[in-house]
């Protein structure tokens, strides 16, 4: 029992990864419609210039942190603004196809400013706090269960961006004409919301929380310009598992899917299934659900009323 | 208050008005009638910016608007009800009713920024836009603390107000817009408009798949609206009988152009009127 239970938090850990994975792309596409293909090019891109700051700031991880989010955020905002504007309103294949430009683009200027072998990248080390000790040290005991530290961090964060998501939606005007642009962006003008200004604001969100994501995952997979194509794709099955326009989905369709997988990697039986097959049962599982429910767990079908 | 002169606007191809002008003098409800198609809603929709005009002006307060983008109108102070209402069908109504006072409380200072800007030079305004878009979250955000308890009484009383006015939104506050019934979602359309404590306010078609009764309600609060607010109204009706026996003056359109315009006493004596639209 104790390793199923060991199985369930690295499952959780990893899971919390493509859920922020799967915020990130929940966050665009509820607010345009789009699939952003961009998305995890960008998050690599985001920890690439993070690991510029990190060497500009002698290593300070607590200074280059939110540095790095406010800088991952000023891309997305860019993006949105100098390239994603001018397609807005073409059809939906057209702005497809402008983020897997951006996908590539992305991909290519890492390689090439970043040329080399990949790139180690620390966790987050440990930080005092009114006399707290955060992050670092040993591996939390809880029984027999081993929880890794950086695994601690990983789920902390993604509890703590949701939350912070969650009360900056329900409960703050911006927030709130935010949602209101993404249900009906005609009605949002009359109120006087400027839609465009948050789209923009849409895509920094995204980027910066993909960001994070892209710090979280570098130290584990090292940081190359295709560290995040593995994890994108499991983010587009969390996001769609959950239901793509629903914040919270994202998160449990990420986890759902860490946990599966990992349980499916450790207990099928080598001969018959084994680690090797665990993205093919992962995917027969999203597979089923949503023959149950099309719109994925969370996701709600268009209410129209004439 | 708003003066309307030779608008002609087009939906691609095809010509929605061609050269309809209209006056609303301050404090009335002026009715605009007409079938189908006679470009009713197309006129409201070219006054708040939601539909470019060809050619024409519109003047709002003596200031032209018709080149100003719809979230910079309704700063202003004209709301537009829409035609289907257009609510936020997934919030509550809470939430619809927030949403209708973000003008007045989500830039800062939209008004007297816009007049400045329009008196710069195209350099200045690019200099303008660009100190704008960089500092212009943090001064909104500076804005709403300092205002903060400032803007919660002016937010709570507009809504008391609304809830006067519409009782039964108060119970359904916390009721998701879209379950409503149709007489409330139109009510909570209004509400939503007058939050924004508008000095002209565009009614499109509020009587649109409602029952005699409920339209006889909600007509009857637009009045009282006018005369105890006074608030200037412009209410576009294919109920004519109703719409006319609340307004001062009326609009005829026909394929869009004005065929008749005269106080609504005399439209309803006028012949051509009680036999096209008033089925008498």
């Amino acid at each position: 029992m104790a390793d199923f239970w060991q199985q369930v938090v690295v499952g959780l850990a990893t899971g919390s990864l493509y859920g922020l994975m799967a915020l990130a792309l929940v966050l665009i596409y509820r607010s345009t419609h789009v699939l952003n293909f961009a998305q995890g090019e960008m998050a690599m891109f985001s920890t690439f210039l993070a690991w510029s700051i990190l060497i500009r700031v002698d290593n300070h991880y607590w200074v280059m942190f939110p540095l790095a989010v406010l800088v991952a955020a000023a891309l997305g905002g860019l993006t949105e603004r100098v390239v994603v504007r001018p397609v807005e309103g073409a059809p939906i294949l057209n702005i497809v196809i402008v983020t897997l430009g951006l996908y590539a683009i992305f991909s290519n200027v890492a390689s090439w400013r970043w040329i080399g072998r990949p790139k180690p990248f620390p966790t987050p080390p440990e930080i005092h706090v009114a006399g707290l000790k955060f992050f670092g040290g040993d591996a939390l005991h809880v029984g027999p269960t081993v929880i890794n530290y950086h695994d601690l961090t990983i789920m902390v964060f993604a509890a703590l961006i949701m939350v912070a998501l969650y009360l900056f939606f329900q409960y703050t005007s911006l927030g709130l004409a935010m949602r209101a642009t993404a249900h009906n962006p005609v009605a949002s003008r009359l109120m006087g919301i400027r839609v465009g200004r948050m789209l923009t604001i849409g895509w920094a969100l995204s980027a910066a929380v993909g960001a994070v994501a892209g710090l979280l995952i570098a130290p584990i997979v090292l940081l190359t310009s295709a560290m995040m194509v593995g994890a994108l794709l499991y983010a587009f099955a969390a996001a769609v598992l959950g239901g793509l326009d629903s914040p919270v989905g994202a998160i449990v369709g990420g986890l759902i899917i860490g946990v599966s997988e990992n349980l499916v990697g450790a207990y099928t039986p080598q001969e018959w299934l084994g680690p090797e097959m665990k993205l093919t049962v992962t995917l027969c599982i999203i597979l089923v659900v949503l023959l149950v429910r099309p719109t994925g767990i969370f996701g709600r079908r268009a209410l129209r009323r004439v | 208050m708003l003066q309307v002169r030779d608008l002609v606007a087009a939906y691609g191809p095809i010509v929605a008005l061609h050269g309809v002008s209209l006056d609303v003098p301050e404090g009335s409800i002026v009715a605009v009638l007409g079938a189908n198609g006679a470009g009713k809603s197309s006129t409201l929709r070219v006054i708040s910016g939601l539909l470019r005009a060809k050619s024409g002006s519109i003047k709002f307060d003596g200031q032209r608007i018709d080149h100003l983008s719809t979230e910079q109108i309704v700063s202003l102070g004209m709301s537009h009800v829409p035609e289907g209402r257009q609510l936020f069908g997934d919030l509550t109504v809470l939430e619809n009713l927030r949403l209708g006072a973000y003008s007045r409380f989500g830039q800062a200072d939209g008004g007297g920024r816009l007049a400045h800007r329009q008196g710069l030079s195209l350099l200045g305004r690019l200099q303008h836009d660009l100190i704008q878009a960089a500092t212009g979250g943090i001064r909104d955000l500076a804005r709403a603390v300092r205002e903060h308890g400032q803007r919660r009484r002016d937010f709570d009383a507009a809504l008391k107000q609304i809830f006067d006015y519409f009782p039964i939104l108060a119970q359904r506050k916390n009721q998701v817009a879209g379950t409503l019934s149709g007489g409330e979602q139109q009510m909570l359309a209004i509400g939503r408009g007058l939050m924004a404590r508008p000095r002209l306010l565009l009614l499109d078609e509020p009587s649109m798949g409602l029952a005699p009764l409920v339209t006889r309600e909600i007509f009857e609060i637009v009045q009282t609206i006018n005369r105890t607010e006074g608030v200037t109204i412009l209410v576009v009706e294919q109920n004519a009988n109703l719409a006319l026996e609340i307004a001062h003056y009326g609009y005829v359109l026909e394929t869009g152009r004005v065929a008749l315009a005269d106080t609504s006493e005399n439209l309803r004596k006028s012949e051509a009127v009680r036999r096209s639209y008033l089925g008498q």
